[in-house]
């Protein structure tokens, strides 16, 4: 399959046992991989796992500890003249105009003048940059840099493109219309190297190395992967779903004690606890995951279970014994099944799994609660045409949210959308230019300090003292939402444990890496027990697993009453909430639990497998409306509204253009496709309403 | 060398654009001028006398008119009988208290003792208003001929003021300052523009390219330069119109060593800016140094020659030191080539150092470890 998509193997980067060292820290513990030529090689992991040190010795901007790396034949440093380098932060000068920005790259790189003129314009009208020229830099959106950052590295036409985490923060369309560049750009020679924390991107690559803590894990294309791991993912949607959960955890022998909770008495011990029960032992899944490789119990196909806003994901040994198991299990307590559904695991599966089984896992501690919750289903939070300008700008044009007590609430789009200064604005943190807010039933000043001591909040911006130690972190936050003395030990140490830091609590929090500041700031924001919580992109820079685990620890809060504001720009995210809403530019979109909105989408989504990707994507791309084709890998999505007549015709065009599809098949839409969709539709008829 | 030409005009742009840094280069530096032209006065004046007559006579009151004749004193009353309440509270700075039989013991011949008491807790000013005193003192004998002829010493100095013959203090004082200014401002644009780059990752595309550490700094040193440039052009003109500072005989020297300090002072902001990690640390690191070293160890305000042994071998590396010679030449003294040859030598030397220094931190061109 590799070898259809690419039929030169020439190798352009061949990295062997790298390590690097930073003082007493190994960022990298021996890595090997190569890259062929044209390629698109992801590199996945999470925050510190080593891909922007990688990234920086293939640059040649840093020195490797040890181990060989070749670039083009050659030393990285002597290949820099033949590398583009985009890094996260785009590099980008913002007080220089997009066209001085481009001349400055181009003169690092020993562009002629000429040549530059001519593949200035040539790249800038590619990416749709050529009316802003002389718009500063600073003054881009995130979609926008990112594509100027793109421009200047291909300015001097080079060989190899390097992409350090190119698209973190950047709207979903901008973000597809990126990748569908890189595979063109790729499809002309140049080898794309990138990074991303978006899972979902990676899928678009051609192979894929997974790296964690300084080690390659795993590489390979997606379809080896999820070879490699062996199960199957059924989504299952069943009512309630809490009790579906516990049934399955209960058959696949999950350490649970006591009898399924009624929900209806407060007096009774949260569902939540008893679910998590088993879970002090911090193996309650691990293990059990190793043992169904074994397959010592042939009836028992469940190997794990992960919850999320409105379904649950059941991985299984084998989908036909899965599915009946699920069945028989839901039946036999009389839970009803709405819907069923077999699917390919996810890269995120395949993640988790690796990581778990080098006992990477986590262990998961409940929250030492002493007061006892809302009662779920009361109105925790609602807003009225919420609006807020800054100057002539309209930040937030007309938002309406309701958040009951127990839900969580997912608050999405890309950065500048609007979704921080909604949560501000509720938080009382500032005044909204328009329209009502209803927090903890209170509608006016909003800041006294009783409605502050009910809500919690967590910014992306880590609200900890870098100069302090998390211990004193910690107790200043106890002291801060008025924690009783007594309990205030018992607290912080849960906040300890919680995020692996016992014994570590003298350590200054300047020096953690993002994600555990995220953690232990997550602590610091709950340990009042808040009844409303903000979480303003909670876990971004996280990994997988700690993502995993720290959504399940948002669910606790939910389950016992809390209500929850999340925002998050990754989407796949939004899966774990119960409701959500997409903003674009101030403006809410679309609004509805996950499985509402992906259903509320017309047509169906295509997966076209040809010999000739780059070829048919440009054909089809001019054929429909070009959204609704992208690259996957070495795969074609068509978005078809009618997929009986249109797929047809796409058929056809591509016979009479001889390129050969090798198969089609539906599959279901993500929650990216879904917004892209509906943003797409609605630019289209607000353009058909213009003229 | 074309390299080095678009690094510096991409600074150039970006310098025009953000009005942070405009304002720090030509706004600042001119409130500086302002505050230590108008606000440094080295000489003293209008000092609070407080005069206690005993005898009231005509010769003490024309003894009392002669003292505040000077314009140096300022008249105080006295407070109550004691006459140190006066100084004690900080009314005055000096009291003379003139004995009841002040006349009468001078038309006898016979001397007579006029107790003064100075406020020492300014050494500087005690000893000017002692001075002072004893010269008007001399100044009323002789004017109301109470000395003998025949006293009168038999060598009379005959003194004239060189270069700056109205005493202008303005004239010794500006031509410090623009050392101060001109080291100060252009040194910390420079390290704020390195260290931006470094805060902003574009030093990491810079990195990525082939492009050498002398290239790279050579392109922000003359961009600073330039700024520089205008920003000597814009003190030194206000500064002629405010304080009537005139250039006084040949103007190479101050052409030459101004193009030479202010590329020092530029290499020296390269250095800071090499070694901090953010604007922060740049602009305390060009203030602090700057600002201290330009104003206390190069003659400035205080003699070189006052300043003790191990701290006066500090002085000599302080550029400031002699471009202020320079500037005192070009504006005051005149004399041109002769008398300050060796100052532009010096200073290309120092900054030729900084330079170096800079390239050395920067020569790999990759992340330190």
């Amino acid at each position: 399959m590799t070898a259809a998509v690419l039929p030169q193997t020439e190798i352009a980067i061949a990295v062997q046992s790298l390590r690097k060292r930073y003082g007493s820290v190994e960022a990298l513990k021996g890595i090997d991989f190569a890259v062929q030529t044209g390629e698109i090689f992801g590199l996945i992991g999470p925050d510190g796992a080593g891909k922007t040190t990688t990234f920086q010795i293939l640059a040649g901007v840093m020195q490797a500890t040890a181990g060989e790396v070749s670039v083009l034949g050659t030393e990285p440093r002597h290949a820099r003249l033949n590398l583009g380098y985009v890094t996260q932060k785009f590099s980008l000068y913002p007080d220089l105009s997009i066209l001085k920005n481009m001349r400055y790259s181009a003169g690092l790189r020993r562009v002629p003048e000429a040549r530059f003129e001519t593949r200035a314009s040539e790249l800038l009208g590619r990416v749709g940059l050529d009316r802003f020229r002389d718009r500063l830099a600073g003054q881009l959106s995130g979609g926008m840099k990112q594509k100027l950052a793109l421009c200047c590295a291909l300015v001097s036409g080079p060989k190899i493109l390097l992409l350090d985490e190119p698209t973190t923060g950047v709207d979903p369309v901008s973000r597809r219309e990126f990748w569908d560049l890189l595979a063109a750009v790729a499809a002309e020679g140049v080898t794309v190297v990138a990074a991303t924390p978006y899972l979902d991107e990676a899928e678009r690559c051609h192979r894929i190395a997974l790296i964690y803590a300084g080690e390659i894990q795993q590489i390979g294309t997606l379809q080896e992967l999820r070879n490699r791991l062996g199960l199957r993912r059924i989504e299952v949607r069943a009512e309630p779903l809490d009790q579906a959960e516990v049934a399955l955890n209960q058959s696949r022998g999950g350490p649970l004690p006591s009898p399924l909770p009624g929900g209806e008495g407060t007096g009774k011990i949260p569902p939540a606890l008893l679910k998590k029960g088993g879970s002090a032992d911090s193996g309650t899944e691990s293990p059990l995951f190793k043992g169904a490789a074994t397959a010592g119990d042939p009836t028992q196909a469940i190997v794990d279970i992960q919850t999320f806003g409105d379904r649950l994901d059941v991985m299984v040994s084998d989908a036909e014994r899965g599915s009946e198991q699920i069945r028989a299990v839901l039946a036999d307590r009389g839970i009803h099944l709405s819907d069923l559904r077999q699917d390919e695991p996810t890269l995120e599966n395949v993640f988790v799994n690796r990581l778990r089984q080098q006992g990477l896992d986590p262990a998961y501690l409940d929250f030492p609660a002493y007061r006892s919750g809302k009662e779920p289903g009361g109105i925790a939070l609602e807003t009225r045409q919420l609006q807020k300008t800054f100057g002539d700008f309209h930040a937030v044009r007309g938002v309406d949210i309701t958040v009951h007590y127990g839900e969580i609430y997912g608050l999405l789009g890309a950065n500048g959308a609007g979704k921080t200064t909604v949560i501000k604005m509720l938080c009382g943190l500032l005044p909204p230019s328009g329209g009502e807010v209803e927090l903890a039933g209170e509608t006016s000043r909003l800041d006294r300090s009783e409605v502050r001591s009910r809500i919690g909040y967590m910014s992306q911006k880590f609200t900890l003292y870098d100069d302090l130690t998390i211990r004193q972190n910690l107790e200043f936050y106890c002291g801060v939402y008025g924690v009783p003395q007594p309990l205030q030990r018992e607290k912080i140490d849960w906040v300890l444990e919680t995020c692996g830091l016992v014994g570590q609590d003298h350590l200054l929090t300047g020096s953690l890496p993002g994600g555990w500041k995220q953690r232990v700031s997550f602590g610091a924001s709950v340990m009042h027990e808040p009844d409303i919580l903000f979480l303003d992109e909670p876990t971004s820079g996280v990994d997988p697993l700690a993502r995993r685990q720290f959504w399940r620890l948002i669910r606790d809060f939910a389950r016992r009453g809390t209500a929850i504001l999340v925002t998050t720009h990754y989407l796949e995210e939004a899966e774990n909430c119960n409701t959500m809403a997409f903003m674009v530019a101030g403006d809410i979109v679309a609004q509805g639990s996950p499985s509402q909105i992906k259903a509320g989408q017309p047509g169906q989504l295509i997966e076209l497998v040809s010999a000739q990707t780059q070829a048919a994507s440009n054909l089809l791309k001019q054929r429909l409306a070009s959204w609704r084709v992208s690259i996957f890998g070495d795969r074609l999505h068509l978005v078809l509204d009618d997929p009986d007549r249109d797929l047809a015709a796409v058929q056809q065009w591509l016979q009479e253009a001889q390129i050969a599809v090798q198969s089609t098949r539906p599959i279901p839409f993500s929650l990216e496709d879904a917004f892209i969709g509906i943003v797409q539709r609605a630019e289209t008829t607000q353009r058909a309403k213009a003229p | 060398m074309k390299r080095v030409f678009s690094q510096a005009l991409k600074e150039l742009n970006q310098f025009r654009r953000d009005r942070l840094t405009m304002a720090l280069a030509f706004v600042l530096p001119l409130a500086v001028l302002l505050i230590y032209g108008y606000a440094i006065r080295l000489e003293a004046k209008n000092i609070p006398l407080s005069i206690q007559d005993f005898d009231d006579s005509f010769l003490s009151r024309t003894y009392v008119e002669r003292l505040f004749a000077t314009n140096q004193f300022v008249f105080t009353p006295t407070v109550g009988r004691d006459p140190t309440s006066a100084l004690d509270q900080g009314i005055a700075k000096a009291t003379v208290i003139i004995p009841p039989d002040f006349e009468r013991q001078i038309k006898l011949h016979q001397p007579v003792t006029v107790q003064t008491l100075i406020d020492g807790t300014d050494v500087n000013n005690a000893r000017v208003i002692q001075n002072s005193l004893r010269a008007t003192t001399q100044f009323f004998l002789r004017s109301s001929n109470l000395v003998p002829e025949q006293a009168r010493s038999p060598i009379r100095p005959q003194v004239r003021l060189w270069f700056n013959p109205g005493r202008r203090e303005a004239l010794y004082i500006v031509p410090g300052i623009f050392g101060v200014i001109l080291w100060v401002f252009p040194s910390m644009l420079a390290a704020i523009a390195l260290v931006r780059e470094k805060e902003q990752g574009t030093l990491v595309q810079v990195y990525a390219s082939d492009l050498s550490a002398v290239e790279w700094l050579l392109g922000k040193e003359l961009a600073y330069l330039l700024v520089g440039l205008g920003e000597a052009l814009v003190v030194m003109t206000v500064a002629t119109v405010l304080f009537g500072l005139r250039l006084r005989g040949d103007p190479t020297p101050l052409l030459v060593g101004l193009v030479i300090y202010l590329a020092a002072a530029v290499a020296f902001g390269l250095l800071v800016g090499a070694r901090a990690g953010n604007q922060t640390g740049a602009v305390q690191g060009t203030a602090i140094a700057g600002f201290l070293t330009a104003l206390l160890l190069s003659g400035f305000i205080y003699r070189l020659e006052n300043i003790p042994f191990p701290l006066s071998l500090l002085s000599n590396v302080i550029p400031a030191r002699y471009f202020i010679v320079i500037t005192r030449d070009a504006f005051v003294r005149g004399t041109g080539w002769v008398g300050v040859w060796y100052a532009p030598l010096a200073i290309a030397l120092i900054g030729g150092f900084f330079f170096r220094t800079a390239t050395r931190i920067l020569h790999r061109m990759q992340f330190a470890d």
